[in-house]
């Protein structure tokens, strides 16, 4: 049995070059496991593609049978119509172990560009079970994904890898929005600006059940695609103040080169709020909100980038102390797991050749007990004893081996060899 | 069993809040369990103490003295901390609630063990009213109950509004419930909690009253009635205001809280404290 993962991920390639390769929604994919299926029949094949990695898992009987990296390179390219030199250099190869180990680590977020974010666990999930709508998979990747799944359970229960927030919007929203404010779905938010950063921010507050979405942007055209895209509606730029009066929740994001959100203007604001809490999110730099807005009165929590990133820094530093364990465990794990896959390429060889030879042991027993009839009980069970200790011997130099040998892959060239040699059947 | 002294659980509260401490610093998963075991050990002792207290007297620990009745109280705090503590694993509920334990416990210590007066006079509370005794006793306790939760979350909530004003992350994976909530359950508390004092009162002037007629009628000058009333009449006060007030600020109700809070407990157990004094020292085990 073989193990390939032909890859390209945020660490070897550019988002340009993983956005043309990615299989960005299911129609596509199924075409992508129609082709896969005419290209590579032999195979069993999941792809994983997600923003940042686009992976292909292939297992096959035999080591003949594995579509090679230039095969797998050419399927992106005349799939996604892409010439090959744009992307050839960006894209890895991993076998055996290293595919195995490669999977765990993607799976336990070990390999995340946000070290133990929770999503990719789902996302491997979701690519494993489109796989099997696709009747793509087979034993080896089936024991592959759902090994996968099983370890990055026991790397987020017995390490700290997931831990802490680490970007700044999940800091701001987990560690501070969600202290300030009990729920989120009777909250408004007010989005100033339309940037990357406001949207991210968005995402989380969205998971936190944000119903009432205002977008406010210079730009109107930006403001109502984002708007569109998260639900929301959007008002002019010089209705700012009347939406300030309104938030709950402010994410500023402009790039406007000074405040544009001082004392003054905010404490106008202020005495219309009836002292209702107020999170700001000042995620422009350079900043949107004077500084000195946050102290104007106590229930205005303004954060900015600065604040923020002292948090997700110490996160981080938190996490990386635990990425040691969690290689351990992975490897400790890539180990059984090959040990499992080789003992069950071996095992039916080992099973046979010990059946063959324990057979014909039987048939010299009982030919020797009928010629030699003035043996009594004990004789025979002496002697029986005496040809199986024979036969066991002469078996453990081959198996040992064999056993050894499986250690360092399937060891295909031995097992036929044993096959050949004592006339094995498949 | 006899042998349970009320030393056994201060020490294991003592433990418990040493250990709540330690989370703070480094979180080790056993921390807790032994912290929680450490504190259900102490509320076992505490039972058979107050089990105890009530067989020798003959009535109810909430009856019996006022030593007992503050013990009761911060077993009712107690009970709420484990509860809580055991449901949510972040809640560092300790670091906030064993020290108003440990200083009720410590405080019975200087109040008197005898018939509590403050409840009605023995002959009182063996008499065919002793029922509405109980209840009166019952009611301010609870009430009292309120009253310490509220003044916990407060300290909660100036802690938790200053962490935040401050931009300073919660550590060892601890989370304190959001402003937003500390606010509701605060506020809760000082609406539950005046009802029951305000019931308890009355009762206590009606069981008054009802002295009158026997043989050892309670003084409504007495300087414990009249303070009591005093620190009634301040959480009425407040309770109105509360109430009154369309969009309270947050802050400023826990900062009034703890004030008002606080002052009623201080009242209640320094004047307990200097009614019953030295005499406690004396006969305390």
């Amino acid at each position: 049995m073989n193990l390939q993962v032909i890859y390209c991920n945020h660490h070897s390639a550019a988002l340009a070059v993983r956005e043309r390769l990615a299989f960005s929604s299911d129609d596509l994919l199924r075409a992508a496991y129609d082709r896969l299926r005419i290209d590579f029949p032999d195979s069993e094949i999941v792809v994983l593609s997600t923003c940042n990695r686009v992976e292909l898992y292939a297992a096959h009987e035999s080591p003949d049978e594995a579509p090679t990296h230039q095969q797998i390179a050419k399927f992106f390219a005349d799939f996604h119509q892409i010439p090959l030199d744009d992307f050839v250099d960006d894209l890895l190869e991993q076998t055996g172990p290293d595919a195995v180990r490669h999977l765990f680590e993607v799976t336990s977020s070990v390999d995340s560009m946000v070290l133990g974010e929770p999503q990719i666990v789902s996302q491997v999930k979701e690519a494993y079970d489109v796989a099997l709508k696709n009747d793509a998979c087979g034993p080896l990747t089936n024991a592959l994904f759902q090994g996968a799944l099983r370890v990055s359970a026991r790397v987020r229960t017995e390490t700290k890898l997931s831990e802490g927030r680490v970007s700044i919007a999940s800091v701001a929203v987990g560690e501070f929005g969600k202290s300030i404010f009990d729920r989120f779905d009777d909250k408004s938010v007010l989005i100033i600006g339309a940037g990357e950063m406001a949207e991210e921010t968005l995402r989380y507050l969205k998971e936190e059940g944000v119903r009432d979405i205002i977008v406010v942007n210079r730009s109107p055209k930006r403001a109502e695609e984002l708007a569109a895209e998260w639900g929301g509606r959007t008002e002019p730029f010089d209705k700012l103040d009347e939406c300030l009066v309104a938030a709950d929740v402010i994410v500023s994001t402009t790039g406007a080169d000074r405040p544009i959100i001082d004392v003054p203007r905010f404490q106008q604001v202020l005495e219309k709020r009836e002292g209702r809490a107020v999170f700001v999110l000042d995620l422009g730099a350079p900043r949107d909100f004077e500084p000195a807005v946050g102290e104007i009165d106590d229930s205005v929590f303004l954060y900015d980038i600065d604040s923020l990133e002292q948090t997700c820094e110490r996160n981080r530093g938190k996490r990386v102390k635990e990425i040691e364990r969690a290689q351990r465990l992975i490897e400790d794990e890539t180990t059984k797991f090959m040990h499992d896959v080789y003992h069950q390429a071996t095992g039916p060889v080992v099973k046979r050749l010990r059946e063959e030879w324990h057979d014909i042991r039987r048939q010299e027993v009982e030919r020797l007990t009928k010629k030699l009839s003035h043996l009594d009980a004990e004789d025979i069970r002496e002697i029986e004893q005496s040809i199986e200790r024979i036969v066991n011997k002469l078996l453990h130099p081959p198996l040992k081996t064999l056993k050894e040998e499986a250690k360092e892959g399937t060891p295909h060239g031995l097992i036929d060899a044993l096959k050949r040699l004592f006339h094995l059947s498949d | 069993m006899s042998n349970v002294t009320v030393f056994c659980f201060l020490a294991s509260y003592l433990v418990a809040f040493g250990l709540e401490i330690a989370r703070w610093v480094r979180q080790v998963s056993i921390n807790r369990m032994v912290m929680l075991a450490a504190a259900a050990a102490g509320m076992v002792a505490h039972t058979i103490y107050l089990l105890n207290r009530s067989g020798q007297t003959g009535m109810p620990p909430l009856l019996s003295s006022t030593h007992d009745w503050m013990l009761v109280l911060a077993w009712l705090v107690v009970g709420s901390y484990l509860f809580l503590t055991a449901v949510n694993r972040k809640l560092p509920l300790g670091v906030f609630l064993l020290p108003v334990v440990i200083f009720l416990i410590v405080m019975a210590y200087f109040v008197s063990d005898g018939p509590n007066l403050s409840v009605g006079p023995k002959a009182a509370i063996e008499q065919a009213h002793s029922g509405w005794v109980m209840l009166h006793a019952t009611l301010l306790v609870f009430g009292i109950t309120g009253v310490v939760v509220g003044f916990v979350l407060s300290v909660m909530y100036l802690y938790q509004h200053r962490r935040l004003k401050h931009h300073q992350a919660m550590v060892n994976d601890l989370a304190l419930p959001s402003l937003e909530r500390l606010a509701r359950l605060n506020r809760a508390a000082v609406i539950i909690s005046v009802p029951l004092l305000t019931l308890g009162m009355l009762f206590g002037v009606f069981i008054g009253l009802l002295s009158r007629k026997g043989p050892n009628p309670i003084s409504f000058a007495d300087p414990i009635v009249i303070s009591n009333a005093i620190v009634w009449l301040v959480m009425l006060v407040f309770f109105v205001w509360l109430l009154a007030t369309k969009r309270p600020v947050g802050k400023q109700v826990a900062w009034t809280t703890i004030w008002a809070c606080g002052f009623l407990l201080v009242t209640i157990i320094s004047l307990q404290v200097l009614t019953g004094g030295l005499e406690a020292i004396q006969t305390w085990h």
